[in-house]
C-alpha cells in the first residue's frame, strides 16, 4: 500500500460505517492485531489484513476500502471477531463493507455474475436440462429450471 | 412560621454555566412562593460563597435554604456547616442538583436551563417541610478489625497497633502471609519477597496489641460505626495451638499427601500441614476432607508422634463475638483462572502454565526448589511470556491488571538469569508506571529479552516445521514491522488476570459493602475517598478494591489504618440523622418492616403490638418505609409529605 493520502479522506466514511451494524465499535481497536494473527486469509495472503482495513476505514479512505478487491477475501470464518479483545465485530464489519462496496457499485466481476445468476434462476448453480437428464437417469426428479419467486425478492 | 427562604445557583465555573443560564434561574427564584433573597455566584461552596448565605441568614432572616449546585453527594455537608454557623438547624438546607443531572447530562442549553428551573422549584416546594432533626454523638470502640492478612492487612494491622491500639488480625488461612508470601522476588527492585514480608509477618505474630485469629473467617457483621459486632468463625484445626510447639513432627508422620494449594499445585503437602515454613503463627491444621481418620476412621499417627499431645480430633469450630469500633476489609483478589481463554490452551498443554505457577516455581523454598522445569523436568530452551491474559478484554475484564507488565518483565529477567534461555514476550502496551518501572524495563530489554508488540493470537501444538514437533508454537503478528511471527518454544507463562475474589459477593453481602461494576469492592470516591466504603466505618485495604501491586498495597493499607485511627483516637462519632421512625399510633405489627431491614434495627415488641426502630442502628436506608403497607415507617428528611411535594412541584411545571 503506498503511503496514506489523507487529502482523500472522507471523514463522513467512518461515521456512515459506525452507525450501521458491524461498525459500531470500529473505533475501539487498540491494534493489539490478534485479528490478523488468527486470520487463516492472511496466512496464506498478506494482502488480507482485517485490521489494515478497520484502519483505512477510520481515516476515511473511502474509494481505498470500497474499491479494493481485498474485502472480498474474507472466509467468514469469525476467528478474527472471536478473539478480539476489544469486542470490535471484525467479520461483521467486513459483511457491512461488501454491502457498502456493491451499494456503490463496486462488486468485482466474479460477484456479479454469481449475483446474477441468483438473479435470473434462484440459485448459485444454474440447473438446465443437461442436469435432469444426469438426475433422471439415477431415478431422481427433475428439478425447475427457472425460479419465479425470486423476481419477486430482486 | 412564615416561610423565608433562600436560593442560591451555583455556576461552578462553566461547569454549570456553561450549559444553564444561571442568571435566569436565579430570578425564577425569586418569584417563586417564600423566596426572599436569590443570588447566583461562581463558586458557591468557595468562603465567599458561605459567607454570602450567612450574611444573608443574618440579615433576610432566612429559615431555609436552597442550594442549586452539585450533586448533594459533594457539598451537602459543607452547606449544612454554613447553616450551622449561622445558627439554623442544618436540616433546613436543600440541594438541587443542577450539574450532574442538567448540565453535565442534557445537551440543550435551552432545555438544561428549564431543567434547572423545575429542579429548583422542586426543592423550593420541598424545604418549607423540612424539620430540624437532632444529631447524636456515640462512643467509639478503640479496637479495631482487620480482614485479611496479606500485605495489605498486615501493613494496615501494624500501623494501628503501633498507633497504640488493639488490632484484630482475621485470616482464613492457617497463616498470615497472602499472596504476597508466594512470591520469589518483588519488582522493580527484586527484593526477595521472603525478605521483606517475612519480618512483618513475624511482626503481627510477636505485637502486644495484635490478635491473630487465623483459620478464622468473619461470618457475620451487625452494629453501626464506633459499635461494631462481628462473629466470627475460629475453624477446627484438630490441634490444640495452645500447646503445638510447631516442632513438624506430625507432617513428617502423615501418610496421606495431597497436592498443595500454596504451591498452585505444583507440590504436595501433608493432610496435616501448615502453608510454608515460615508460617505465622508455625501450627499446623488437619484437612478434614483428606485425612484418613477422619475419612476411614484409621491411622491417627499424627496423634501416636506428637508428644506434646496436641492432636484433638474433637475439636469443634468456634464462633467467638468480636466487638470493634471500626473494620478493614483487606481480603485481596484472586488470578483468573485462564484455562476458559481456549486458544491459549492452559489446562490442555501441560507446559502452558500461570504467573502465579511461575512465582512457586521459581522460589527456592518452593516444590521445585527453585529449578524452572518442564513437567517432564527438562530445562525450557524457549520460553513465551503473554500478557494481557485475560486483562484488557471486553470478554473477561475490561479493566488492566495493572501488574502484569511488570511481573512478566520480572519473570523474563529470571528466566534469562537462571537458564540463560531466551524469552519471547507478547504485549499490546508496556506498561511502567511506577517509580522505577521504566528503569527496570530498559533493564530487562538490555538483558536479551524478545519484546514482541503483538497480542499472541494462540498456543498450538500444531508444528509447521518438522523440527518444531512437540513444541508448543506460540503465532502473533509483529505490529512494528507487520509481519506474522511464529514461535516454537517450550513453555509458556500467562500473565492471567487479577480478578476479585470468587466469593467477593458473599463479603460484600457481610459487610454491607457495594461492588464496582468490575467486581471488586467499591469505594466511597475514587480519587478523593480511595479507602472509604458507603459503611461508615468499614475502609478498604489493598487489591480487594481493584488491581494493585505491592507498593500500592501497602500505601492504599496505611491510608485505611489512617482512617481507622483517628476514629479510635477521636473517640466520638456522629450518627445519622436521617433515620427511620415508625409511628405507633399507626403501626399494626405486620412486620415487613423487620423483614428487608438490612440492619436488623427493628424490633417487634409482643405487648404492644408493633415494632419500633433502634436509633443507634438504623442506617437509614428507607427499605422499611417502602415496605410498610399502612405507611406507619417514614424515613426522616425523606417524609412522604417531602418527596411527593418535591414531585408535585415538579409535575406542575
Amino acid at each position: 500500500m503506498a503511503d496514506i493520502d489523507l487529502s482523500k479522506a472522507d471523514p463522513n466514511f467512518r461515521r456512515e460505517l459506525a452507525s450501521q451494524p458491524g461498525g459500531e465499535k470500529i473505533a475501539a481497536c487498540f491494534t493489539c492485531r490478534t485479528c490478523t494473527a488468527s486470520c487463516p486469509v492472511s496466512a496464506v495472503n498478506s494482502k488480507f489484513n482485517p485490521y489494515r482495513i478497520i484502519r483505512m476505514a477510520l481515516y476515511g479512505l473511502r474509494e481505498e476500502v470500497l474499491g479494493s478487491d481485498f474485502i472480498w477475501l474474507c472466509s467468514s470464518c469469525y476467528s478474527c471477531q472471536e478473539r478480539c479483545p476489544q469486542g470490535v465485530s471484525i467479520t461483521e464489519f467486513m459483511t457491512l463493507l461488501k454491502n457498502t462496496a456493491i451499494q456503490a457499485g463496486h462488486a468485482p466481476a466474479g460477484i456479479k455474475a454469481q449475483r446474477d445468476i441468483i438473479k435470473g434462476q434462484g440459485r448459485i448453480y444454474a440447473i438446465d436440462e443437461f442436469d435432469n437428464k444426469k438426475r433422471n437417469k439415477i431415478d431422481l426428479p427433475s428439478l425447475p429450471t427457472t425460479c419465479e419467486v425470486v423476481k419477486f425478492l430482486f | 412560621m412564615e416561610n423565608r427562604i433562600g436560593v442560591y445557583v451555583c455556576h461552578c465555573g462553566t461547569n454549570i454555566a456553561g450549559k444553564v443560564e444561571v442568571e435566569k434561574v436565579a430570578e425564577y427564584a425569586g418569584s417563586l412562593p417564600g423566596v426572599v433573597i436569590s443570588r447566583e455566584y461562581r463558586f458557591m461552596c468557595s468562603d465567599p460563597g458561605q459567607e454570602q448565605i450567612r450574611e444573608d441568614i443574618a440579615k433576610h432572616r432566612l429559615n431555609r435554604v436552597v442550594v442549586a449546585a452539585c450533586s448533594p453527594r459533594m457539598h451537602e455537608k459543607t452547606f449544612q456547616k454554613t447553616l450551622e454557623k449561622a445558627g439554623i438547624n442544618r436540616y433546613y438546607l436543600q440541594v438541587a442538583n443542577i450539574r450532574e443531572h442538567v448540565s453535565w447530562t442534557t445537551e440543550d442549553p435551552e432545555t438544561a436551563t428549564k431543567k434547572a428551573m423545575d429542579m429548583v422549584r422542586a426543592a423550593v416546594a420541598r424545604v418549607p417541610l423540612h424539620g430540624p432533626l437532632p444529631t447524636h454523638e456515640v462512643a467509639v470502640n478503640k479496637e479495631v478489625m482487620v480482614v485479611g492478612a496479606g500485605i495489605g492487612g498486615i501493613q494496615a494491622a501494624l500501623d494501628i497497633a503501633d498507633g497504640g491500639y488493639k488490632v484484630h488480625l482475621v485470616e482464613r488461612l492457617p497463616s498470615v502471609g497472602g499472596h504476597m508470601s508466594q512470591y520469589d522476588k518483588v519488582f522493580p527492585t527484586l527484593d526477595c519477597a521472603a525478605c521483606i514480608g517475612t519480618p512483618k509477618m513475624v511482626a503481627v505474630g510477636m505485637h502486644e496489641r495484635i490478635q491473630l485469629h487465623t483459620y478464622s473467617e468473619v461470618e457475620e457483621v451487625s452494629g453501626f460505626v464506633g459499635q461494631f459486632k462481628v462473629k466470627v468463625r475460629h475453624k477446627a484445626a484438630y490441634v490444640n495451638h495452645e500447646v503445638c510447639t510447631g516442632c513438624g513432627i506430625c507432617q513428617e508422620k502423615c501418610p496421606k499427601k495431597v497436592p498443595s494449594e500454596y504451591d498452585m499445585k505444583l507440590g504436595k503437602r501433608k493432610a496435616i500441614y501448615t502453608l510454608f515454613p515460615q508460617a505465622v503463627p508455625n501450627k499446623p491444621v488437619i484437612d478434614r476432607d483428606n485425612c484418613i481418620y477422619f475419612q476411614n476412621g484409621k491411622c491417627r499417627a499424627c496423634e501416636k508422634f506428637c508428644e506434646m499431645k496436641a492432636i484433638d480430633f474433637a475439636q469443634q469450630d468456634r464462633v467467638e463475638e468480636i466487638e470493634v469500633g471500626s473494620i478493614i476489609v483487606a481480603t485481596g483478589f484472586d488470578q483468573m483462572d485462564p484455562s476458559i481463554i481456549e486458544p491459549y490452551g492452559y489446562g490442555r498443554y501441560p507446559n502452558v502454565i500461570t504467573g502465579l505457577e511461575f512465582e512457586r516455581m521459581v522460589v527456592g523454598a518452593g516444590p521445585t526448589l527453585g529449578k524452572i522445569q518442564l513437567k517432564d523436568g527438562s530445562v525450557p530452551k524457549d520460553v513465551a511470556i503473554l500478557h494481557c491474559v485475560g486483562s484488557r478484554d471486553l470478554r473477561y475484564h475490561e479493566y488492566c491488571s495493572r501488574v502484569c507488565c511488570m511481573y512478566g518483565l520480572k519473570h523474563a529477567h529470571q528466566i534469562r538469569e537462571k537458564i540463560g534461555a531466551n524469552v519471547y514476550m507478547f504485549y499490546i502496551d508496556m506498561r511502567c508506571f511506577g517509580k522505577g518501572y521504566e528503569e527496570f524495563y530498559n533493564r530487562v530489554q538490555n538483558e536479551g529479552v524478545i519484546l514482541i508488540r503483538g497480542k499472541a493470537a494462540q498456543v498450538t501444538d500444531q508444528a509447521v516445521l518438522p523440527e518444531d514437533e512437540g513444541r508448543l508454537i506460540v503465532t502473533a503478528e509483529d505490529t512494528a514491522t507487520g509481519e506474522k511471527v511464529y514461535v516454537p518454544v517450550d513453555m509458556v507463562i500467562l500473565s492471567a488476570a487479577m480478578e476479585p475474589r470468587v466469593d467477593a459477593q458473599q463479603t460484600a453481602r457481610i459487610f454491607n459493602i457495594n461492588r464496582s461494576k468490575d467486581g471488586f469492592f467499591l469505594e466511597q470516591h475514587p480519587k478523593l475517598a480511595p479507602v472509604n466504603t458507603a459503611v461508615s466505618g468499614i475502609f478498604l485495604a489493598g487489591t480487594c478494591q481493584g488491581p494493585k501491586d505491592v507498593v500500592d498495597t501497602v500505601a492504599h493499607a496505611a491510608a485505611a489504618a489512617s482512617k481507622s485511627l483517628a476514629l479510635a483516637s477521636k473517640g466520638v462519632v456522629e450518627t445519622e440523622s436521617m433515620i427511620s421512625w415508625i409511628n405507633p399510633e399507626v403501626c399494626v405489627g405486620c412486620q415487613t418492616c423487620i423483614s428487608v431491614c438490612p440492619a436488623n434495627a427493628i424490633t417487634y415488641n409482643e405487648r404492644r403490638g408493633i415494632s419500633s426502630v433502634n436509633e443507634a442502628v438504623c442506617l437509614g436506608c428507607g427499605s422499611c418505609a417502602a415496605t410498610c403497607p399502612s405507611g406507619a415507617a417514614s424515613l426522616k428528611h425523606f417524609t412522604a409529605d417531602e418527596v411527593l411535594a418535591e414531585v408535585d412541584a415538579l409535575m406542575g411545571a
